[in-house]
């Protein structure tokens, strides 16, 4: 049984289907501090993707999290990013001048083009940037098809 | 355009004020300079800074304080993967900069700065005399 898969040429569409789904899933993105508003609006974190025939690679900025409070988890095609981010805030005695930075807890999911296991998915954490890679199992990943001649 | 503010011990908090938006400039040689957010906490003993600059890591940061004006700069850096193509992008990637007018409550000499998982830490003291100090009432 074939089940038709489209993912889309145009690079600026994968965010097109990340917002769909968004708005279905559950988004808690809370306080977003004072000063100015976060200029991803409800987006967070704010996510580039690369593509090729061995997978994805999703970079998520994130600075200042503790990586073991970052829950990564995939269910066939949809990768589920959640954490807490700039939990601190003041210290005991201290007052704000200030703050921009975005707090709070955060869930944000986007829709691969293929579907993946949990094993297939790599995480690193250097700078604060999560870099998720996420490879295609062997079934997942395009077949040439040799076209012969008539 | 630097954003300039005073960090003065007296100023009243800004419960309200709505601060600059972000601003994105794009600058001669076509790297964009990108303000990074920061939350600013005072205490008795001290002002802290905590400022958000994801793909920068403390080599490519400069901190420098300059006739009481404190500059963060930094050069975010992401290791492009080979052989893969950007299909989506949410956010750019280039410098960082941002500058703060210190009052004179604080002591520049004891700056301390670090840079932490693209999160920069400023810690600069206060003044003795400017140190807030608890009087006692007398009955």
């Amino acid at each position: 049984m074939f089940e038709l898969v489209t993912w889309p040429r145009n690079p600026w569409s994968i965010f097109d289907e990340l917002e769909s789904l968004q708005t279905d899933m559950n988004r808690t993105f809370t306080d977003l501090g004072y000063g100015r508003p976060w200029r991803g609006g409800a987006t967070y974190p704010l996510m580039n993707v690369w593509s090729s025939t061995n997978g994805i690679i999703v970079d998520a900025e994130l600075p200042g999290v503790d990586p073991k409070e970052v829950d990564i988890s995939i269910r066939g095609d949809v990768l589920t990013l959640r954490g807490k981010v700039s939990a601190e805030g003041a210290r005991k005695g201290e007052a704000y001048h200030r703050r921009e930075r975005p707090t709070g807890e955060f869930t944000r999911t986007i829709q691969l083009p293929f579907r993946a296991n949990e094993d297939a998915v790599k995480a690193s954490y250097k700078n604060g940037v999560l870099r998720l890679t996420v490879s295609r199992s062997e079934e997942e990943k395009k077949k040439k098809i040799v076209v012969e001649a008539a | 355009m630097a954003d300039t503010e005073v960090v003065r011990r007296e100023e009243p908090f800004p419960a309200t004020s709505p601060g600059p938006t972000v601003q994105r400039i794009q600058a001669p040689e076509t790297d964009s300079i990108y303000v990074p957010d920061v939350d600013i906490y005072e205490d008795s003993e001290r002002v802290r800074l905590m400022a958000d600059m994801p793909g920068v890591d403390q080599t490519s940061m400069n901190v420098t304080v300059e006739n009481n004006v404190l500059t963060i700069e930094g050069q975010a850096r992401v290791d492009g993967p080979q052989g893969y193509e950007l299909v989506g992008q949410e956010y750019g990637v280039g410098k960082y900069r941002r500058e703060f007018t210190l009052s004179d409550a604080v002591e520049v000499q004891g700056i301390k700065a670090r840079m932490q998982h693209g999160v920069l830490e400023v810690t600069i003291p206060k003044r003795e005399e400017a140190k807030t100090r608890k009087i006692k009432i007398e009955t």
